[in-house]
């Protein structure tokens, strides 16, 4: 936009002289990369074309095998259910249940936190109590979870003594009750994570624009949608993205939770569950580098959908 | 003039509503959020064997007690384990967000030509799953003896595509390119404009993930299990999963879950501490002039 | 701001090398420092009177042993009863075993044995029954025999089995010894059968059939028999006739563990069990004073690891608890210490053997001051003859004496390297069959695919 209003002759010196910072702003992050994550990243990739495990001690392969590992993938069994789709639905199932309420209430928080109007007291109490879950390891977290909802925990308990139950419910052996309790912990753990980001990309805004807003009689809603969410875009794009790529990679609730069986039937088995069944125990890296890419796929396309559709309304 | 004083009553009684059923929502939220700390609290008092009969709602007078044989566990050394986990959770932090905002600023700030092909890279490589690699990770620190040392910890920060994505989202909505063209007419070199320019203006984004960087790093225990042997360098995510490995004769689950609480203690000040820095941002307006 | 955070930067780095520098410092330092002196001569003096160890002084050998472990527990009795030669700095590597951590970091030493420097390789490791076989079954452990422990008559036989490889090389030994007994209620086997008597007990539970006719019966009267389903499923597996895989890899299912799958889906339909794993809170919860259940399975160590209830002040119910063989001998748990091939310590390796097996002052220590079964026979027998010994917690039984015959009985046949990951397997896929949320085909199904996941070399049906 400003460019129009600079001389031209400007522009075109600063695009050429300044060209060069750019690559060596970029310089540090890539040679990190290219010393520690680029190796072991591609090799993922390549293993996936191999027949790589260890049985016992003892190493098998790599054998070059080509695309056996993810025609193994996506090869039904024998009641004709393709297990890497019911994983990829497990997860997206588990995901949705705990992003929708992450997003829509930490954008109420954040704005809460923000608002000029409600000028809520004991902020930075709320602020840190909100955050408190996410910095118990997940492991930790997931034992105090078990403990509370096991058979023989408060939770039946108290629906016992209540007369609402007769025999205890076995929390961890419904499909909904599983699904729900990872949902809930996973949100527990991560919304207070969303909210700061978003407040923090609140306040980031140019607070004039507030002002003005407010000078103009504009209602919260108004400033909401008006100011806040268009401003925002950016960082509610990433932080959509971001619980997308965490959300497709969830592991370590659903894993302790279960003890790495998905109960019942699978059916809270995630992806990377899946993945780690296969790396753990045989140091399988084809088919666990094969399904990586599967997830690498999916949240790719995922990805691209949402950031696609949120900047098109962007720009709108 | 009296619709007016109907319209602010109305108004004031819409604020007073909205803010009674926020709070309600806050203390709602809290209770749940507090609630398994409190959990954590009462276990962290209890004894191993009154563990093993499962939950109690009240604390039990073991607290001190569990304390003591935690501190004094001859396996495990706390206050070391605290200092090792916080130079690496540290300078993790330090050098992920700072090189992420050189990054993001390195590719919103100027043009160039592998601009594009260059953001969509590391937008590639956030979406690869970490388990997979991580093995592949270890594998490399074994090749180049790269254990028992906390670089390969440390140093792998420096490329943190998520960190650096936020910067740049962030960046795109709070920073307007005319304060660069304006500290460059004044005659700012680049990395004096980005350090004392552009970085104060991105205070609230850089304590945001100096914050999720310095708890990722401090939670994380499977690398550093696989790296790490010297007693003395453990971290403190080692240390539980020692105390919980524990022989039967000296298993104590009181002792795990204290420790457990204790290692929330540094993360909590650190957050509090980080936290003071995510206020309103200068107005774009000011800094201009 | 950049100066703050450049010095902050700077500080941090270098309290990083430090630290690492520190520590090469600290391990390498503190012993060597005291061996120039005359003492060498002492060494060789002692060391002539262990008949095993041959002439070699400890300078000929490494002078770092590294020993892998997941916890404390041996490093204890070796730090007590263990003579380090003179010269050589013990370095404990000790990764937990939670994630699998420790296997992880254990294969990946071993893998690179040959290439580490002779101060990096490994000396000696720790192994506990259920993975044994992935170590003892590979090249990267050694013939004990060839280093110098060839005594094993008083040892128990399923601790050699167990640490052989198919063809009978012995690749390590065991210090402790984990005999299981059936841990029953007192009261309630008063109630159930008329008697708490160990023998008479054991005289009405000694096969699988007046087993389960007897769990009817503490069914009718409002007891459990057992607290999990799976509490019976380890004396089957240790009782099996055929391994998990044939010898082409097929995997076939024992008719052992097929008497325990049917018994774990009757037990659960007929109300006689809880449909829950072992270590469940639900299981445990059994133990209190109130708790209905009459039998458990497992050594010694389950009292204090496991029991913590049942030796609660108020709610459990101390000493109202007693053992007997049950329907069939097994044991459970126990830690064996492994030669890694590649050691440059091999006199030290023996050394530290024999002293664990064969030295009767070491084993007796072990019994008296630690709370272990050892492995060595006679030293375990003396204690079992003490008249005066009696345990608390079983009512005044003798549980040393029952174990050192329970002991003798033990076989450590037809294992796989598979066998952990494929019992816990069977067991969990199994649960949901026995609640039902799940039909036997699904069941089936799942445990398959659990197998194929784990192990791509086995063929599933």
């Amino acid at each position: 936009m400003q460019t129009t209003k600079a001389p031209k002759l400007k522009t075109k010196r600063s695009k050429i002289s300044y060209a060069k910072w750019g690559y060596i702003f970029i310089a540090p992050f890539f040679l990190a990369y290219a010393l520690f994550h680029f190796a072991p990243q591609m090799l993922t990739i390549y293993n996936s074309f191999f027949e790589n495990y260890r049985e016992g001690l003892t190493q098998v392969g790599p054998n070059f095998v080509g695309l056996k590992n993810y025609i193994t993938l996506f090869t039904p069994d024998k009641n004709g259910t393709i297990d890497i789709l019911k994983y990829a639905g497990n997860t997206i199932v588990l995901w949705l249940g705990c992003a929708v309420p992450q997003v829509v209430i930490s954008l109420m928080l954040a704005c809460f936190f923000t608002s000029y109007r409600l000028k809520i007291r004991g902020q930075q109490f709320f602020k840190t109590v909100i955050y408190m879950p996410n910095l118990i390891m997940a492991s930790a977290f997931s034992m105090l979870f078990y403990m509370l909802f096991s058979n023989v925990g408060p939770v039946n308990q108290l629906l016992t003594q209540a007369g609402w139950i007769d025999a205890p419910i076995d929390f961890f052996n419904i499909r909904f009750t599983v699904r729900s309790l990872i949902s809930l912990m996973n949100f527990l753990m991560w919304f207070g994570n969303t909210t700061i980001l978003l407040m923090a990309g609140i306040m980031g805004i140019d607070q004039s624009l507030f002002e003005a807003a407010n000078i103009d009689g504009a209602t919260s809603l108004q400033v909401f949608f008006k100011v806040t969410l268009p401003l925002l875009m950016p960082i509610l794009v990433y932080t959509v993205i971001t619980a997308l790529i965490g959300g497709l990679q969830m592991f370590d609730v659903p894993q302790v939770l279960t003890n790495g069986l998905g109960t019942p039937n699978r059916s809270s088995t995630t992806l990377v569950m899946y993945l780690n069944n296969y790396l753990k125990t045989s140091k399988n890296y084809g088919m666990s580098g094969a399904i990586s890419v599967v997830i690498f796929i999916i949240t790719g396309l995922l990805s691209l959908v949402v950031f696609k559709s949120l900047t098109k309304q962007e720009e709108n | 003039m009296k619709k007016n004083s109907a319209d602010s009553r109305k108004a004031r009684v819409m604020l007073t509503l909205s803010r009674v059923l926020v709070y309600a929502l806050l203390i709602f939220i809290s209770i749940l959020c507090l609630f398994s700390f409190y959990m954590l609290i009462i276990n962290a008092s209890r004894t191993n064997a009154d563990l093993q009969g499962g939950f109690k709602a009240l604390p039990q007078g073991h607290f001190l007690e569990n304390l003591k044989n935690a501190w004094n566990d001859s396996s495990i050394n706390i206050p070391r384990g605290m200092l090792n986990s916080f130079v690496i959770a540290a300078a993790t932090a330090i050098l992920s967000t700072y090189f992420s905002a050189l990054t993001a600023y390195g590719l919103h700030a100027y043009q160039f030509k592998l601009k594009r092909i260059t953001f969509l890279f590391i937008m590639a490589v956030m979406v690869i799953p970490k388990q997979v690699s991580a093995a592949g990770f270890v594998q490399l620190c074994y090749k180049l003896k790269l254990t028992n040392s906390y670089l390969p910890l440390i140093l792998p920060g420096i490329a943190a595509p998520v960190v650096f994505f936020y910067m740049i989202q962030y960046m795109k909505s709070v920073l307007p390119m005319e304060i660069v063209e304006a500290a460059r007419v004044d005659g700012s070199g680049e990395f004096f404009t980005f350090n004392r320019i552009v970085l104060p203006m991105l205070k609230p984004a850089i304590s945001v993930q100096l914050i999720f960087t310095f708890v990722e790093s401090w939670n994380n225990y499977f690398l550093p299990a696989l790296l790490l042997d010297k007693a003395e360098m453990k971290t403190v995510p080692i240390m539980i999963a020692q105390l919980r490995a524990a022989d039967y004769s000296k298993f104590d689950l009181g002792k795990v879950y204290m420790f457990i609480l204790l290692a929330i203690l540094p993360v909590l000040l650190v957050y509090i501490f980080l936290s003071r820095y995510i206020v309103k941002g200068v107005t774009a307006g000011s800094v201009k002039g | 701001m950049k100066k703050y955070l450049a010095l902050l930067l700077a500080v941090l780095m270098l309290t990083a090398m430090f630290a690492g520098c520190a520590s090469k410092e600290t391990t390498t330092d503190t012993p060597a420092a005291s061996t120039e002196t005359a003492e060498p001569a002492k060494t060789e003096e002692t060391k002539s009177e262990e008949p095993a160890a041959e002439e070699a002084p400890a300078s000929e050998e490494g002078k770092v042993f590294n020993i892998y472990a997941w916890n404390e527990e041996f490093k204890g009795f070796f730090e007590k009863y263990y003579t380090v030669p003179e010269g050589v700095t013990v370095n404990w590597i000790i990764t937990p075993s939670a994630d699998g951590a420790y296997q992880d970091k254990l294969d990946e030493a071993l893998l690179n044995q040959e290439s580490a420097s002779a101060d990096d390789k490994v000396d000696l490791f720790l192994a506990e029954a259920d993975y044994i076989l992935k170590y003892t079954q590979s090249p990267v452990t050694q013939d004990i025999t060839a280093l110098g422990v060839t005594d094993f008559s008083n040892t128990y036989a399923y601790t050699v089995q167990a640490a052989s490889d198919a063809s009978g090389v012995v690749k390590g030994v065991s210090f402790q010894c984990c005999p299981a007994a059936l841990i029953y209620r007192r009261s309630i086997a008063k109630d159930v059968l008329g008697t708490d008597d160990p023998a008479e007990v054991q005289e009405k539970l000694n096969s699988w059939e007046k087993f389960n006719a007897v769990a009817a019966e503490a069914k009718a009267k409002g007891y459990l028999m057992t607290a999990s389903e799976a509490a019976t499923y380890r004396v089957f597996s240790n009782n099996v006739t055929s391994p998990w895989v044939d010898e082409n890899n097929n995997l076939q299912i024992d008719s052992a563990i097929q008497t325990w799958m049917q018994q774990a889906k009757d037990f659960s339909d007929n109300g006689y069990t809880q449909d829950c794993d072992i270590w469940s809170d639900e299981c445990t919860a059994q133990m209190f004073k109130d708790g209905k259940a009459m039998c458990y399975f497992g050594p010694a160590w389950y009292f204090n690891f496991s029991m913590g209830n049942a030796q609660d002040a108020e709610k459990g119910c101390f000493g109202d608890w007693a053992i007997c063989e049950g329907p069939q001998a097994h044991f459970w748990g126990g830690t064996w210490l492994l030669a890694p091939a590649g050691t440059d310590n091999p006199t030290m390796v023996a050394d530290i053997m024999n002293t664990f097996i064969n030295n009767e002052e070491v084993c007796t220590n072990l019994v008296k001051n630690e709370a272990q079964f050892s492995n060595n026979q006679k030293v375990n027998e003396l204690v079992a003859q003490d008249e005066s010994y009696g345990s608390d917690f079983l009512g005044g039984q003798n549980d040393i004496a029952l174990f050192c015959d329970l002991a003798k009985n033990i076989k450590f046949e037809n294992n796989t390297i598979y066998d952990q990951l494929l019992n816990e397997g069977l067991q969990a896929n199994w649960r949901e069959y026995c609640k039902g949320t799940v039909t036997e085909d699904e069941a089936m199904s799942n445990f398959y695919k659990y197998i194929n996941e784990k192990y791509p070399t086995i063929v599933t049906p």
